[in-house]
């Protein structure tokens, strides 16, 4: 009982970090129709700064309670590169889905090398000055309150998130360049604008996924080119572009993983791959996604 | 005598909607069969049941006396239906002459020849520049496709499909987008070359009720998914309901 | 490409590729043997990506295929001749790719890179669980094999790399492009080739589309395992780093690289590639930011590659010249 409780609560905190990266995927898939492989690296980027920002404020002062709330900070200020790589990418939108995906191929090659750059080649972590929030200890199991937060962050958004999307005149706009592009600019739609912001957001949802991650592991190299592979099993299981998909796919994936993990380690990576073949074969559209063309 | 391509009490709905009602009809050899009808009519999703692509939601659709219900284009190719297509449909990097040896491979059978040289099978090259001749594009035959004129792209897609030999070829509006001065060139182009590549019959889809009147044997009218008429022109024209419920107004000035 | 440019180009190459280990320090012979490999590779790839369209994220696997087979084969059963591994892992290669393209082919599109994606990871995570096998992340000994029969017992590492397995690799190589340019011109060249351009109107003129790709997935997949076989033999390790989903990005990058539209756009693209690499690795740490920022500007500005580069300067200038 208490493993299993154990394996629940830490399936659902991968479960949160997954669903906010993954919502930012199925965003930029859902509008743009670009699958980003360069989300593993703005979860790395995320991590990465999150733990310079933090490290950077704790030195000049912050108080410990502020971890999670600067967490959140530092994932929003990386919201700064969306727009500059949308345009880069702006110019590969009428073209072939192979070349928008090699596209973002090459931003993972630049990033990787960024990180190396910026903060070398060893993992990055911050200390555990996250357990300020305290744990809650029952009985057989504990669970750092911090966890539970991030869980119920990831919670907000995902209400948040719906709300916008359907009860905003944004959303609404959103919606409809996603469902038809060329009617949205033919009533009026400032396309190119609509096209930045949703990439931003989905960008930040990434960095900010990847800041909230850092009190329990550490930001590397690898981060960037292992987290594609899970945040993709998490679309295709959820459904592409479907943000319901992105919350029960992460879901999903949260609890595969931290299931493997308690119990059959090696069965890890295996145990979600063969979801995920399962998934295309039998309902390529995912739980939520729209039907083929 | 088995009729070369029939439905019988055919109806197709797509959930609520219902596209054809109880509709039959018979096609046979020697006769050029034009279907008429207005937009929304269901012509498409006759066509697409005669093709094999469709379903029948009841009722029947026989090839040579076959079911072809939802056979598909490749099955049905290979038993001799073939069609062309009203949004012109080619293969922008192919030149005209792989565009019609493709069809020409599937029909001397020669698809899973991994290693021998097709620019060295006469059997294919011969018959590649007797389909271009009929058409008029022996000159274009190494031009990629891409860069054809429109009326050359539509005789494209019609040249690849008489080569694959059918017996019936279904021909989907052939002459839209082709300016009128051009259209019955066309239509003598394709029922000649109809007629020197053995095909036993032709089904036309069309707008154009001056090309109806000039070529077709009989006229199957559609309106609002069921069978208006299966009249031959002189009685089809002389009947101004009919022409009104197909066109929308009396054939002339 | 015009047959006489192509055929040109290739002679020429090869006369070129000939004098490399005789004119150039053997460091360079030996960076070549992965060339050849990825080379054989790659002509398998543009197979399926730039004659039947459909871009696979997971052909990495078959290299690991080829690698780890020949790893099995030589270390383990002790076959010691490089043909008998080499016809070995292509038919096991072909084999697996059988039920894995039939399924993949259903698609198109990114669920097919989606789907090639997930296999790859998913033979990855298999070299994983079976460590005791494949030796997890230290990966499985390829010993020296014997070519043609022979030896060269008394050639050290780098003689045998960079004189006798160079010859051999780029016969292979030859050999493998003279195969794949009769696939290609091959009635059933043709076939993929429409399925590749409008797969809808292809089946009209009566091709098989499905049985087409996955004919397609096979050759390629065969193609891959040669070149992974010859890589594991250079390297003499088989690696699982070798098939993680990156590196099937980097044969994307190749052949993009090179021009996919183009006979020997891959051959092209992976001989710049490794060229590049080599000699951004000895200029900056950090040359895969530079090859990352290559690769945009290639599918930004030039995506026809390089082989489509040297076809837009050779109109130009015939048609100044002329």
């Amino acid at each position: 009982m208490a493993a299993f409780a154990n394996i629940l609560v830490g399936g659902a905190f991968h479960a949160a970090v997954l669903f906010l990266a993954a919502a930012g995927l199925q965003l930029v898939f859902g509008v743009q129709k670009i699958l980003n492989l360069a989300c593993g690296s703005f979860y790395a980027l995320g991590a990465y700064f999150g733990v310079t920002f933090i490290t950077a404020a704790a030195g000049a002062g912050l108080s410990p309670w502020l971890i999670l709330p600067g967490l959140i900070v530092a994932g929003l200020l990386l919201g700064v590169i969306g727009p500059p790589i949308e345009r880069m990418l702006r110019s590969v939108y009428e073209r072939d889905e192979s070349f928008q995906l090699l596209l973002t191929f090459a931003l993972v090659l630049m990033f990787q090398d960024v990180f190396r750059f910026i903060w070398g080649a060893n993992p990055r972590s911050l200390d555990s000055g996250y357990l300020i929030y305290g744990t809650i200890n029952a009985r057989e199991f504990s669970v750092p309150v911090y966890n539970l937060l991030v869980i119920a962050a990831a919670i907000g958004t995902a209400a948040g998130l719906g709300a916008f999307l359907q009860r905003t005149n944004f959303g609404r706009i959103l919606r409809a360049t996603a469902e038809n592009r060329a009617m949205a600019e033919a009533l009026g739609v400032d396309v190119r604008r609509v096209y930045s912001a949703v990439f931003t957001l989905g960008a930040v949802l990434g960095t900010t996924a990847g800041a909230l991650v850092v009190p329990t592991a550490a930001a590397s190299l690898d981060m960037a080119i292992d987290f594609v592979i899970e945040a993709f099993a998490v679309v295709v299981i959820g459904g592409l572009g479907s943000m319901r998909g992105a919350l029960a796919g992460a879901l999903i994936v949260g609890l595969i993983r931290a299931y493997a993990i308690a119990l059959y380690p090696e069965v890890e990576v295996l145990a979600i791959y063969i979801v995920v073949i399962a998934v295309l074969l039998v309902r390529p559209t995912g739980l939520f996604g729209r039907p083929l063309a | 005598m088995t009729a070369l391509l029939e439905t019988r009490n055919v109806s197709k709905s797509f959930g609520p909607l219902r596209a054809l009602e109880d509709v039959s009809l018979r096609f046979d050899a020697g006769e050029l069969v034009a279907v008429v009808g207005p937009n929304g009519a269901g012509k498409t999703t006759l066509v697409n049941l005669l093709t094999g692509l469709l379903k029948p939601t009841s009722g029947e659709v026989l090839f040579m006396g076959r079911s072809i219900a939802g056979v598909g284009p490749v099955k049905l190719a290979d038993r001799g239906l073939a069609r062309s297509f009203q949004l012109i449909a080619v293969f922008p990097r192919l030149t005209v002459a792989e565009t019609i040896a493709a069809a020409v491979v599937s029909r001397q059978k020669k698809r899973w020849r991994l290693l021998s040289r097709l620019a060295a099978d006469t059997e294919v090259e011969r018959r590649v520049a007797e389909v271009a001749d009929i058409f008029g594009l022996r000159r274009r035959l190494d031009t990629v496709a891409a860069a054809l004129s429109q009326g050359e792209k539509k005789l494209l897609d019609v040249a690849s499909a008489f080569a694959l030999d059918p017996q019936v070829i279904l021909l989907d509006e052939p002459t839209s987008g082709v300016s009128t001065a051009d259209k019955h060139g066309i239509m003598t182009t394709l029922i000649a070359a109809g007629k020197a590549a053995g095909v036993k019959g032709i089904v036309l889809v069309e707008h154009d009720m001056d090309l109806v009147a000039a070529y077709s044997q009989r006229i199957i009218a559609l309106a609002e998914g069921r069978m208006l008429a299966d009249l031959p022109p002189d009685k089809f024209f002389a009947d101004p309901a009919l022409i009104a419920a197909v066109v929308g107004k009396p054939r002339g000035r | 490409m015009r047959p006489p440019g192509a055929a040109l180009v290739a002679l020429a190459g090869t006369a070129a590729l000939a004098l490399v280990p005789a004119l150039a320090p053997a460091y360079y012979a030996t960076l070549m043997v992965p060339f050849f490999a990825y080379a054989i590779a790659l002509l398998g790839f543009n197979l399926l990506f730039g004659k039947a369209g459909l871009l696979s994220f997971g052909h990495a696997m078959f290299l690991g295929l080829g690698a780890y087979g020949a790893a099995v084969m030589a270390g383990v059963l002790h076959v010691h001749s490089f043909e008998a591994v080499l016809c070995a892992t292509m038919l096991a290669a072909a084999i697996v790719a059988v039920p894995i393209g039939f399924v993949c082919v259903r698609y198109t599109g990114i669920f097919f890179g989606m789907l090639t994606l997930a296999f790859g990871m998913l033979f990855y995570s298999f070299l994983f669980k079976f460590y005791y096998v494949t030796g997890g992340d230290s990966g499985m000994r390829v010993p020296r094999m014997s070519i043609l029969g022979l030896d060269f017992a008394r050639y050290n590492k780098i003689e045998f790399l960079a004189g006798p397995f160079y010859y051999y690799c780029l016969a292979l190589l030859v050999a493998a492009g003279v195969l794949m340019w009769r696939i290609v011109h091959s009635p059933f060249g043709l076939h993929l080739r429409t399925v590749g351009d409008n797969a809808r109107k292809a089946e009209y003129l009566g091709v098989h589309v499905r049985r087409c790709r996955l004919v397609a997935f096979v050759v390629s997949a065969a193609f891959g395992a040669a070149g992974g076989a010859i890589l594991g033999f250079r390297i003499g390790l088989a690696d699982p780093e070798l098939v993680y989903w990156t590196q099937s990005g980097q044969l994307v990058f190749m052949a993009v690289l090179g021009g996919f539209a183009h006979f020997l756009g891959p051959i092209i693209g992976a001989l710049a590639y490794i060229v590049l690499q080599d000699q951004l690795q000895s200029l900056t740490p950090y040359w895969r930011f530079v090859l990352g920022a290559i690769l945009a500007v290639v599918v930004i500005g030039f995506p026809t590659g390089l082989a489509g580069l040297a076809d837009d300067l050779r109109r130009r200038f015939r048609r100044s010249g002329a």
